[in-house]
C-alpha cells in the first residue's frame, strides 16, 4: 500500500517527504517505543509508528531500512529530526492520532 | 581539513587498536621467576638480584597465593627478618591478570592499582607470566615498526574509490546518543553503495547500532571500530567500564541495567546483546569489572559464508 494513502488516513501531517514519498510501497507497520524491539525486526518495507519524538527513532528506523516514520499524538519534532530524516531518507510525518488509533485505521485501510 | 590534520588522530588511534588488539599473553614476560610458601626473603632477594626484577609471585601448586615486592623486601631488611619465611612479608591478596585479557585491561589495571608488575595466570588459574609496563612498551615499538614497514612496502598502491577495504574508528562518549549511531549510518551507506543485499546491510547496520548505543548507555566511554574487506565486516567496541559482572546474564534476552533516563530514549530493555550476537555470524565479548568490555561481532559478506539463522 502506498504511504499517502496511509497519511491520508491518518490526517497526517508530512514533516519531511523524499522525492517520490507518496508512492513507498508500505508492507507491515510497526508500532512500538521501544527501539530495542524495532532493531530486533525482521520485515520489510516497514512503516515505523511511534510517540517516541527522538533522533533515535528516525536512526532505528534507517537502520532497519524502513523508509517511513509517523510521529504519533502529535509529538513536537525536533529539527535535528528532520535533519536525520534528510541524511537517512526516510519519510516523516506526524499524526494527532496515538499509535492503538492510527493503528486501527490502517488496519481497516489493509482490510484486515 | 587537510591531510596534515588527520596524521596524528590516526596514529594515536593506531597505538589504540594495539591496545585492544594485543592479548596480554602476547606480550608478557613467560620466564617467571617464582618462589614456594617455604622460601625466606634471602631467597626472595637472591632471586630478585641475580635476575634483575622487581617483584617475585609466590605460588602454591601453581597458584598465586601472594606477592613479594621490593617494598616489601626492603621492609623486611630495615626490621632484620629476611631469614622469615616469604608469608609473613607478601602481600596476600594479589591482584591477577588473566592471560586471554586485552592489552587495554591491563593498562587500566596499572592506572588503578600501584603496583609496578602483575601476575598473569591461565585459564586454570595458573601462574602463566608476569607483566610489567617495560613488556608493554617494548611489545607497542615492536607492533608500531612492523606496522611501519609493512606500511612502507605498501606505500604505492593508490586507493580506489570503490576499494571494498575500510578501516575507520569512532570515538564514543557516555551518554552522547546524539552521535550514537553515526558510526552506524556511515558504514550502511558504505556497504549500500557497494551494492550489498539489503539484509546484510540491515544485519551490519543493527550489530554496529547496538554496539554504539550500547557505548553510549552503558559505558564511560570507548570505541567502536570497523574492519571491512570484501568477505567480511568486523567490528569491535571496546570501552574503559564499568565492565559487565555477568557476562552471560548480559546476554539472556531481557536483562538490563539501565537505568530510567536510558529506557525514556527507547532503550534498555536487554535486548542489544542478544541482538548484536542474533545478527552475527562469529560473536565475542570479553569483560572485566573496573577495567572494561571488549566485544567483537564478524558479520560475513560472502554468501557461502553467512549464518542464515
Amino acid at each position: 500500500m502506498n504511504l499517502n494513502r496511509i497519511a491520508d488516513m491518518l490526517e497526517a501531517e508530512l514533516v519531511h517527504g523524499p522525492a517520490g514519498w507518496e508512492q513507498i510501497n508500505i508492507e507491515t507497520v510497526f508500532a512500538s517505543d521501544l527501539m530495542s524491539d524495532v532493531l530486533m525486526s525482521e520485515r520489510d518495507e516497514m512503516l515505523l509508528i511511534t510517540s517516541l519524538s527522538t533522533e533515535q527513532s528516525i536512526r532505528s528506523a534507517g537502520i532497519v531500512g524502513s523508509e517511513a516514520v509517523i510521529i504519533a499524538n502529535k509529538k513536537t519534532v525536533t529539527e535535528g529530526m528532520i535533519e536525520l530524516a534528510k541524511d537517512q531518507d526516510v519519510a516523516l510525518l506526524c499524526t494527532k492520532f496515538p499509535k492503538y488509533e492510527s493503528c486501527i485505521r490502517i488496519g481497516r485501510l489493509m482490510g484486515a | 581539513m587537510g591531510e596534515e590534520q588527520k596524521t596524528p588522530l590516526q596514529s594515536s588511534l593506531r597505538v589504540q587498536e594495539l591496545i585492544y588488539g594485543l592479548k596480554i599473553s602476547e606480550v608478557m614476560t613467560k620466564k617467571v621467576f617464582a618462589v614456594s610458601r617455604n622460601c625466606t626473603m634471602r631467597d626472595v632477594q637472591q632471586i630478585m638480584k641475580n635476575n634483575g626484577i622487581t617483584g617475585v609471585p609466590v605460588v602454591d601448586s601453581k597458584r598465586v597465593v601472594g606477592f613479594v615486592s621490593m617494598n616489601d623486601l626492603m621492609n623486611a631488611l630495615e626490621q632484620g627478618d629476611m631469614g622469615d619465611g616469604v608469608t609473613s612479608h607478601m602481600s596476600g591478596e594479589v591482584q591477577t591478570l588473566a592471560e586471554e585479557m586485552p592489552l587495554s585491561f591491563a593498562i587500566s589495571a596499572f592506572n588503578k592499582f600501584s603496583f609496578r608488575s602483575f601476575p598473569v595466570v591461565n585459564k586454570k588459574n595458573e601462574l602463566a607470566g608476569i607483566l610489567t609496563f617495560r613488556n608493554i612498551n617494548l611489545a607497542l615499538i615492536r607492533e608500531l615498526s612492523r606496522q611501519l614497514r609493512e606500511m612502507e612496502n605498501q606505500h604505492s598502491a593508490v586507493p580506489e574509490t570503490e576499494s571494498m577495504d575500510l578501516v575507520k574508528v569512532y570515538q564514543l562518549h557516555r551518554y552522547d546518543f546524539e552521535n550514537g549511531g553515526k558510526a552506524s549510518s556511515e558504514i550502511k551507506k558504505f556497504l549500500k553503495a557497494r551494492g550489498f543485499h539489503a539484509k546484510l546491510v540491515r544485519r551490519v547496520a543493527v550489530a554496529s547500532y547496538e554496539l554504539e548505543i550500547n557505548l553510549v548507555a552503558h559505558s564511560i566511554g570507548g570505541m567502536l571500530s570497523f574492519d571491512i574487506n570484501a568477505d567480511r565486516v568486523k567490528i569491535s567496541s571496546h570501552d574503559r567500564g564499568p565492565g559487565i559482572a555477568d557476562v552471560e546474564q548480559a546476554l539472556t534476552e531481557g536483562y538490563s541495567t539501565a537505568n530510567e533516563w536510558i529506557r525514556s530514549q527507547g532503550f534498555g530493555a536487554g535486548m542489544g546483546l542478544p541482538n548484536v550476537k542474533r545478527v552475527s555470524d562469529e560473536f565475542a565479548i570479553q569483560s572485566a569489572v573496573g577495567m572494561g568490555t571488549m566485544i567483537r561481532a564478524v558479520i560475513n559478506l560472502k554468501p557461502e559464508k553467512q549464518n542464515e539463522d
